[in-house]
């Protein structure tokens, strides 16, 4: 037994005198996987966004995308930008950005006096030139900005001198101010002006911009993420985060999975409860819920699908679709959808807009007031096979929806089964986003199921998707009513108390709610999900990333990739 | 040879040929206008049709294909609508993430398959082997995205041992020593890699049995036998060497395999190879990016399948063409 011990306490001992060469050997190899700890203390972080797509240019005046608009306000300021409250009326609650002062010269002239400290990321200064070319480029057809329809009230741009720009107006309302400065992320005159307009959305600098906003681009991967750095040098302040790194995930679930992972810090808008509550599990998390700019609904085409010359033969009869909006549950299709997270609106309007009260008048969910109304125009089954009939023609219509929405599949699964109630029958009628696109624009639908992301204020939000001058563009149901179109009008242009102009906006969505072009089904209260080692956020609604550069990531909670540091500026 | 050559040279871009007119044709009938992404993104008419002179698609069909076949026999695969850069730059980002996912799964497919496949042969007929069978059998059965989703599920959301999405980290990876930087991509491509590898090996193991099985019962087996060699000397000395002839043939075959899975699992992983820039250029309807992807993958798995045959006639001098 001795001598068989002894080999086994020598094989032992060596075995014990190996292990610290063993660990030595892990910790090099471990050492050797970190990364080298270059920055530290305040000025440091990274922030991961879970993007939701990607950008496909970042050249602002040719894209309206999301993500694009997104990473745009790090990179391009306005002159000012919307307060936290998001009232768009007036200039007082606007805050100062390019710009750091403006008066009004007259009822029709705006001026705007630039900061001198504004630099763009090369070094030159931002001039009131660069302002009066950005103006002229957002309104060249040849750029063809998706900005351009809500610049028209704007008469022209032009440098006062190198710091003064000055906008005249053709006509006053109340958000002259909102058009100045919303659309227009000013660019630099000396890199764009030899660029043909009609090559802007293929242009090099749309993947190589040069900004001035507090953060400039350092990579872009395609298909994997962007990395901005943040600017020493912005003129507003160092942001206290020094990257922003988007990292593109276009699957809303794999999205979500990223942040729940922790590989990602940070998502703007979880839309279900299923991935609410996923995000709440994660103790690394914390949830921001802020007012949305979202609604969904079910849009009618009024005129023949395909033919826009003739109405359509079930949705160009209001009543039918009156009973058809009668007969829908929204109450219960939100909790079933959407649970706590939105909320069922009294007309095509979001819960940021401050319209909800007094409540404007809609058609009741009633399913025997929904079938009489058929009854009386003529929809019955005659044939017992549970479909109404008019003259040999079924109550049968599709409703056109994009593949990839799970939340739209799923309403239109239940709208499908509260219509079949009142002798509707409806086929789900799921395409690709270009198909969704094509179709919608060339009216080849019958029902189709919408969302509109909108602006923070109504003027552009229904005035631009829900009005006969929209036909062609957002407005696909071809709905035009001048009743409608003219209280927008006067409600958008019309001088006046703040109540008389509430007042016009509820009569136009009573008419809207009388005519139902659409069944407005659910307005999205938003929630993000982030980090919880990261500071002081604020999420403004109508912009979800624009106060990021006031963010902060103390530096006792910073983690591994907190600590790297950004390409120097 | 060099005639066998030339004739797999010409046959290879007949393919080529065939695979890029099919694409186009497919891609441009296909409802759906690229520059109308949804219903939410409206956008103006004058806008459609000035994009459209653009790129060339107000032509009419006829044209735009001769054109296109013009550019492609110059090397020119064409703009991307949507990434607005040349797809020969989109290509060349993805395609390496690609190679580098297919050759890490057929590395795993071939060892685990062989050595699977190796344990049936040296117990046929048994429990354990009938076990595997089963098993393989099972797993090849299984679709790619589902299998993903599981080892998605598992290492990535329960357990928390891998990335869920992503061939790199790209808050850290720049930031990261050499030896940082392989690991990071070992570990991110480890799920993507064991989902497509795993796959594989049941096919390859299936395959490997059914090889060895028959090499077991030729002549030159029975003398080794005869001669008193052990039966794992016999079964990884003589048997095994020639059973591997066959397998190698596999690697030309197993490439479309790689190549098609990649689509779903890419897409599950994240993954920035060509079968996400593929599936996302379909969908958005990129016309160049769809066709340029399919015409590289194409030439990859022509390419791959040449040198299988050319390997197989090197392993194996009964197949080895002559004159």
């Amino acid at each position: 037994m001795k001598s068989f011990a002894m080999p086994q306490t020598s094989q032992a001992g060596r075995a014990i005198r190996v292990i610290p060469f063993a660990l030595a050997l892990a910790l090099a190899l471990a050492a050797g996987c970190r990364p080298a700890d270059a920055c530290r203390g305040e000025g440091c972080g990274t922030l991961v966004i879970a993007a939701l797509g990607e950008p496909a240019t970042l050249l602002p005046p040719v894209t309206d995308q999301q993500l694009a608009r997104d990473v745009h306000d790090q990179l391009f300021l306005k002159l000012a930008d919307v307060g936290m409250s998001a009232n768009t009326v007036g200039d007082s609650d606007f805050e100062p950005q390019l710009a750091r002062r403006w008066e009004w010269e007259d009822s029709l002239t705006l001026v705007f006096d630039l900061n001198p400290a504004a630099r763009w990321q090369d070094g030159r200064p931002v001039t009131a030139g660069d302002v009066a070319f950005t103006f002229a480029a957002y309104t060249d057809s040849q750029v063809g900005s998706p900005a351009r329809p809500a610049l028209t009230r704007i008469a022209g741009v032009t440098a006062r001198d190198s710091l003064t720009a000055v906008f005249r107006f053709s006509q006053t309302y109340p958000e002259m101010f909102y058009t100045a400065v919303h659309h227009l992320r000013i660019l630099p005159e000396h890199l764009l002006r030899d660029v043909p307009r009609d090559r802007w959305s293929t242009a090099a600098f749309g993947r190589t911009p040069v900004g001035n906003g507090p953060y400039r681009l350092v990579s872009w991967t395609p298909g994997v993420a962007l990395t901005l750095a943040a600017d020493t040098g912005f003129f507003l302040g160092r942001p206290h985060i020094a990257r922003l790194v988007w990292r593109f995930q276009p699957d809303l679930a794999a999205a979500v999975n990223l942040v729940v992972a922790g590989e990602a810090d940070a998502i703007e808008i979880l839309v279900t409860p299923d991935n609410v509550q996923r995000a709440r599990a994660a103790p690394h998390l914390r949830l921001y819920e802020y007012p949305g700019l979202a609604y969904g609904y079910l849009g009618f085409n009024l005129r023949a699908n395909g033919d826009p010359s003739r109405p359509h033969p079930l949705f160009g009869d209001r009543d039918v679709r009156r009973a058809l909006t009668m007969a829908v549950d929204r109450e219960r299709m939100r909790a079933s959808a959407l649970g706590d997270l939105a909320k069922v609106p009294p007309g095509p309007i979001v819960t940021l807009w401050p319209l909800w009260e007094p409540r404007p008048r809609e058609l009741p969910f009633d399913t025997a007031a929904a079938a009489r109304l058929l009854t009386e125009r003529g929809w019955v089954d005659r044939n017992g096979d549970g479909v109404r009939e008019k003259a040999g023609m079924p109550l049968a219509f599709g409703i056109m929806l994009p593949s990839t929405s799970g939340l739209r599949r799923q309403y239109a699964r239940l709208l499908q089964e509260q219509l079949a109630a009142v002798g509707a029958k409806v086929a789900i009628d799921e395409v690709d986003g270009p198909v969704h696109g094509e179709r919608a624009a060339a009216g080849r639908f019958d029902a189709y199921l919408g969302g509109w992301n909108v602006d923070p204020t109504p003027s552009t939000g229904i005035g631009g998707t829900w009005t006969s001058a929209a036909v062609g563009l957002a407005n696909h149901v071809r709905y035009a009513n001048p009743a409608f179109d003219d209280l927008i009008a006067r409600a958008t242009t019309g001088a006046g108390s703040p109540d008389s102009v509430r007042a016009l906006w509820q009569r136009a969505l009573e008419v809207f709610n009388d005519d139902a072009p659409a069944i407005v089904l659910f307005a999205m209260d938003n929630v993000a999900a982030v980090h919880a080692r990261v500071a002081d956020v604020r999420i403004r609604p109508d912009s979800h990333w624009a106060l990021v550069r006031t963010w902060r990531i103390p530096a006792d909670r910073m983690i591994e990739r907190d600590r790297v540091a950004p390409a120097a500026n | 040879m060099a005639a066998w050559l030339v004739r797999r040279l010409v046959a290879a871009l007949a393919i080529l040929w065939t695979v890029a007119t099919l694409t186009f044709v497919a891609i441009h009938v296909a409802p759906g206008d690229p520059f109308l992404p949804s219903a939410e993104r409206p956008v103006d008419p004058a806008v459609v049709a000035t994009l459209h002179r653009r790129f060339g698609l107000d032509r009419p069909l006829p044209e735009q294909y001769a054109r296109y076949l013009a550019a492609v026999a110059t090397g020119d695969l064409g703009v991307s609508f949507s990434q607005r850069r040349p797809v020969a730059a989109a290509i060349r980002d993805a395609l390496p993430h690609t190679l580098l996912l297919a050759a890490a799964a057929l590395l795993l497919d071939y060892v685990i398959g062989i050595a699977i496949g190796l344990v049936q042969a040296a117990t046929a007929g048994r429990r354990l082997d009938e076990a595997l069978t089963v098993v393989t059998l099972m797993i090849a059965s299984l679709p790619a995205f589902w299998v993903a989703l599981v080892l998605l599920l598992v290492f990535g959301g329960w357990l928390h041992w891998l990335p869920v999405a992503g061939a790199y980290d790209p808050a850290l990876y720049d930031a990261l020593p050499f030896a940082g930087r392989i690991a990071d991509r070992l570990r991110h491509l480890a799920l993507p890699a064991a989902t497509l590898g795993i796959l594989g090996a049941a096919a390859t193991a299936r395959y490997q049995r059914a090889a060895l099985l028959e090499a077991l019962g030729q002549e030159y087996v029975r003398t080794a036998r005869a001669k008193g060699l052990d039966e794992r000397r016999v079964l990884l000395r003589h048997a095994w060497r020639n059973a591997l002839v066959p397998i190698t043939a596999l690697v030309g075959l197993a490439l479309p395999f790689l190549l098609t899975g990649a689509v779903l699992v890419e897409t599950v992983f994240a993954w920035p190879g060509m079968g996400r820039l593929a599936a996302d250029a379909i969908t958005l309807r990129d016309y160049p990016l769809v066709t340029g992807t399919a015409v590289t993958a194409c030439a990859v798995v022509v390419l791959g399948s040449l040198v299988a045959d050319l390997l197989l006639q090197a392993a194996d001098p009964r197949v080895r063409v002559h004159g």
